[in-house]
């Protein structure tokens, strides 16, 4: 076919099979010591290390019923540093409490230097939020009480590729405690950003960090402010009163027009405020939120099936090679129905959105809740959901992933 | 701890099939098809490895995947299509990609639009390069003829020994007729391809008298390879060509994780088991042969076949057990061959539209020169690399993000070992700041402003890719294929290299090399063999 090729068949045989002994040289001279090294690998594991192993150090009472637990690498089992965080992320605690493995994210409040070279990390727990964990850790945690924590995780972070350069965080309550890592981290590192905190509590002896915040504050003038707003003040308050409202946003962090929003706190202040930033008009990217935790009350949401409400289902369960039968309650997640059964599948955000917990739905129906609804396309078309934000709405049998341990 | 270990897997089983990315899902799709339970051990929680997707705010970004090659259209399926829609009864919803694609060097001005089919495509070139036509039209029938031929040999390979491959060459050409297919042509395929076997891309592309201007639009398929022109083997380069402009290319409508989904909800279907977070730590060999696995968690799982959609470094540096059982052989063969490119995506959620973007085309090749050298050398220094490969999904996929917005991946190559000082501190930032130089090369090259529309970003480094996929040093690329590496002297030695018994690999490090397509075809035939060995 093409007349460039004249065939010459002994020259062009021996030169294919010139490849072949020039392939065995290069084999015969190369070493023969395994590769057992792998860098990237190494670095992706000390970046996200599929466990932590902690120990507490310091307890510290915090205002608001809230304790701040210190944790430092666990010599003993080997540990010696901690992996590095982007202020705003989360460890995921996991927990054997009387036989029932559980786990829960608990944003850092500690900022990243203070991670540095085997530091430490700070959570911070509030009695009152409750939860299972929670009251465990209130009763149970004191110095020396060993922890295991998942690589630090979550998106709730400042980015400058994408965040204006002006950040206005919205914290309630406990949701203050992402936002003392960052403000804490801006302060530490004279990052190129402002930020400006509003702090929401209902009364005043609910501040969280009140001295920490003022003193990072004062720390960078320039670049961060610190306002509280308080719902019930008492007689000595005097600083700015009531909701965090569009009005008081704007009077204390200025014209919302470029800057970005970051919001922590409870459910119920995610949907107020959602209703008062509509009248800034911002683009979504300016507004970013910390899906947080299982939702309290699923049979409340409009699109829930009012008949399923307050039954009881079997779950039939297959893992591994092993099935099992399990109870589950429409008003508790999937994922809780297993962990109270002793199945606890890989988890670390319960809100939906990491995507750990995933497993497949074989028979039956779940309930998503749709704002939580983080799952891939192809997940939804094959069956796959996430037991930590879907709850059954009938009998169900599903695939759980295997625990990496 | 110990005392309490259940066999939570079983225990034994034909096959075990280790890591569910391309390769190992399309060997386990080969062997369930024809009936054997193969079980997939994968320590991620998604199938998929390379070929999957992730969630952020309102964006689903597709991971890896840029363009799947030997699809085709319904009506004229390319391999990969055939094996899984026709013989693995996988369904997929696949979209085409509309352009080749768009390539814009920046030191030179050349900006230019390329569509696929033979025809159209050096229409394009001419219309940029007057004097083209003529030398491209006797390139593109050279390429056929190699990528027909090459095609020919994958049919006698199935049971690939130098001898026969040899004696079926020597019939051919002495018979001047092709025997097996009609569609093929006559013996010069061969002689071409016998020919061209040994050279480069360069040696061949720049003694066709095509003018500089044009190779330089013929030439950025290049990286999608990741070796330069200069060291890639003729061979690979005039199939994928081909393959490429005769197909055209296509992907998954929900991100290469509907692929990876469909075959793994496919496996399980057909009676093969799939289990996630649960990585093999140890092959176990005794005498030559393979006896087991063991996973992280402890447990034995007794079996005689292994395939492993790993990398060979892996496999015998770290898998094999005991290590006297990774033959010095096998280490020699490893440590002989060069390790592929590892990657950089920057994947960005933009909160307008396309054509608000000015961003409307499918597949970008922006680089400051077609000189794969110089750019293959920047891939050496951890800084901006000269060349990123970026895809729009919009534009094949129009409702793939909220209307009103665009997903736009940049792809770049890393050498091994680049990365291999970064300290975990130092880390997000320097992710940034590549990200950052990136978004600058692609608005200063097509003079947009994407980096104002920012809604979502995710930097996946090769770290990452280590993380997820578990690949090699954050290799997204097996072994390179210079000639002597390449797929011919890959098929006429796998007997000779092949180690342990009951031991293949599968992925983009087997015979075929690397990418989805490559990937998978390798990953059906180490599913054939395995299945030879059981006597099935």
């Amino acid at each position: 076919m093409s007349e460039l090729i004249k065939f010459d068949g002994f020259k062009d045989m021996a030169a294919l099979l010139e490849l072949l002994p020039e392939r065995k040289k290069r084999m015969k001279e190369a070493s023969a010591e395994p590769q057992t090294g792998d860098a990237m690998a190494a670095l992706a594991r000390a970046l996200h290390p599929d466990i932590q192993r902690l120990v507490i150090t310091d307890v510290r009472e915090e205002a608001a019923g809230a304790r701040v637990f210190r944790l430092v690498p666990d010599k003993e089992s080997g540990a010696s540093s901690l992996a590095v965080f982007r202020a705003g992320q989360y460890l995921s605690l996991k927990l054997d409490i009387s036989g029932v493995r559980v786990a829960r994210p608990y944003s850092i409040s500690s900022s990243p230097a203070d991670a540095d070279d085997g530091g430490f990390y700070e959570i911070t727990i509030r009695k009152k939020d409750g939860g299972f964990l929670s009251e465990h850790a209130w009763k149970e945690w004191r110095e020396g009480t060993k922890i295991e924590a998942s690589g630090p995780a979550g998106f709730f972070c400042v980015e400058p590729l994408r965040d204006a350069r002006h950040i206005v965080g919205l914290a309630g309550g406990s949701g203050i405690t992402p936002f003392r890592s960052m403000i804490k981290d801006i302060a530490e590192t004279g990052a190129d950003v402002k930020f400006t905190l509003l702090y929401g509590v209902n009364r005043p002896e609910e501040i969280m960090f009140k001295s920490d915040l003022e003193a990072f504050a004062a720390q960078a003038p320039d670049r961060i402010s610190v306002h509280f707003v308080c719902c019930e003040p008492d007689a000595a308050w005097c600083g700015p009163t009531g909701f965090l409202t569009a009005d008081s946003i704007r009077k204390l962090a200025g014209d919302p027009a470029g800057k970005s929003f970051f919001i922590c706190g409870p459910q119920a202040m995610y949907s107020f405020l959602e209703t008062e930033l509509k009248q800034f008009d911002l683009p979504k990217k300016r507004m970013r939120r910390e899906v947080f935790g299982e939702t309290a009350d699923v049979a409340s949401h409009p699109e829930y099936p009012p008949d399923a409400a307050g039954k009881a289902f079997s779950m039939t369960v297959h893992c591994g090679s092993e099935t099992t039968v399990i109870p589950a309650k429409a008003n508790e997640s999937a994922l809780v129905a297993l962990e109270r059964a002793g199945i606890a599948p890989p988890s670390e955000c319960r809100s939906g959105e990491c995507g750990f917990c995933a497993s497949i739905l074989l028979k039956g129906k779940v309930f998503v809740i749709p704002e939580t609804d983080r799952r891939r396309l192809a997940a939804k078309k094959f069956g796959v959901f996430h037991p930590c934000s879907s709850y059954p709405v009938t009998d169900i049998e599903v695939k759980v992933p295997l625990d990496k341990s | 701890m110990a005392e309490g270990k259940k066999a939570k897997l079983g225990g034994a089983c034909d096959v075990v099939i280790i890591g569910a990315g391309n390769g190992g899902l399309a060997a386990a799709l080969a062997l369930a098809v024809r009936g054997a339970k193969p079980l997939v051990l994968e320590q991620h929680n998604a199938p998929g490895g390379f070929a999957t997707s992730f969630v952020r705010g309102r964006f689903e970004f597709e991971a890896a995947l840029h363009e799947l090659s030997s699809i085709g259209p319904e009506n004229n399926k390319g391999g990969v299509r055939r094996f899984l829609e026709d013989e693995g009864g996988v369904d997929i919803d696949w979209v085409p990609i509309p352009e080749a694609y768009r390539v814009i060097l920046t030191d030179s001005g050349m900006d230019a639009r390329l569509p696929f089919g033979e025809a159209p495509f050096i229409d394009a070139i001419e219309e940029k390069v007057p004097g083209s036509r003529e030398p491209l039209t006797r390139y593109f029938a050279l390429c056929r003829e190699v990528s027909g031929a090459l095609g020919l040999l994958a049919k006698t390979a199935a049971n690939p020994s130098p001898k026969r491959i040899m004696k079926d060459l020597k019939k051919f050409v002495a018979e001047s007729a092709d025997p097996f297919d009609d569609a093929r042509r006559n013996a010069s395929n061969v002689v071409t391809f016998l020919r061209t076997l040994p050279k480069t891309v360069d040696d061949v592309t720049l003694k066709m008298g095509i003018p500089p201007k044009a190779v330089d639009l013929l030439y950025p398929y290049w990286c999608y390879l990741g070796i330069p022109m200069s060291r890639m083997n003729f061979t690979i380069w005039a199939a994928m060509l081909i393959d490429y402009i005769d197909y055209g290319a296509w992907i998954p409508r929900l991100r290469s994780q509907e692929m990876s989904y469909a075959i793994e909800a496919r496996v399980r279907e057909l009676g093969g088991r799939v289990e996630y977070n649960t990585r093999v730590e140890r092959v176990l060999v005794e005498r030559g042969r393979v006896k087991g696995v063991v996973t992280a968690s402890g447990e034995t799982i007794k079996t005689s076949a292994v395939i492993a959609n790993t990398s060979p470094a892996q496999l015998y540096g770290s898998l094999v057990n005991p290590a006297s059982e990774a033959p010095a052989a096998a280490l020699r063969n490893v440590n002989s061959r060069k390790l592929g490119g590892a990657g950089f995506v920057v994947y960005l959620g933009l909160d307008a539209s396309p054509v608000e973007l000015g961003v409307n085309d499918y597949g970008y090749f922006i680089s400051k020169t077609m000189d794969t050298d110089a750019v293959y050398g920047s891939m050496e220094k951890l800084d901006l690399v000269d060349m990123q490969a970026t895809i729009c999904l919009n534009n094949a996929i129009p409702d793939c993000s909220p209307p009103g917005t665009t997903i736009i991946s940049m792809t770049t190559l890393y050498k091994p070992g680049v990365w291999d000082s970064v300290k975990p501190k130092e880390y997000a930032a320097l992710k940034n700041r590549i990200a950052d130089a990136m978004i600058t090369q692609f608005d200063d090259a097509l003079g947009t402003d994407i980096r104002s529309w920012v809604e979502e970003i995710e930097v996946a480094t090769p770290a990452t890719f280590a993380r997820y996929a578990r690949s090699f040093n954050g290799g997204i690329y097996g072994y390179e294929l210079d000639p002597w590496d390449s797929i011919i002297p890959r098929i006429l030695s796998e007997k000779e290299e092949s180690y342990i018994k009951g031991l293949e690999v599968a992925g983009g490090f087997a015979t075929m090399g690397h990418g989805f397509s490559s990937s998978l075809i390798s990953g059906r035939s180490a599913g054939l063999k395995t299945l030879a060995g059981l006597g099935g």
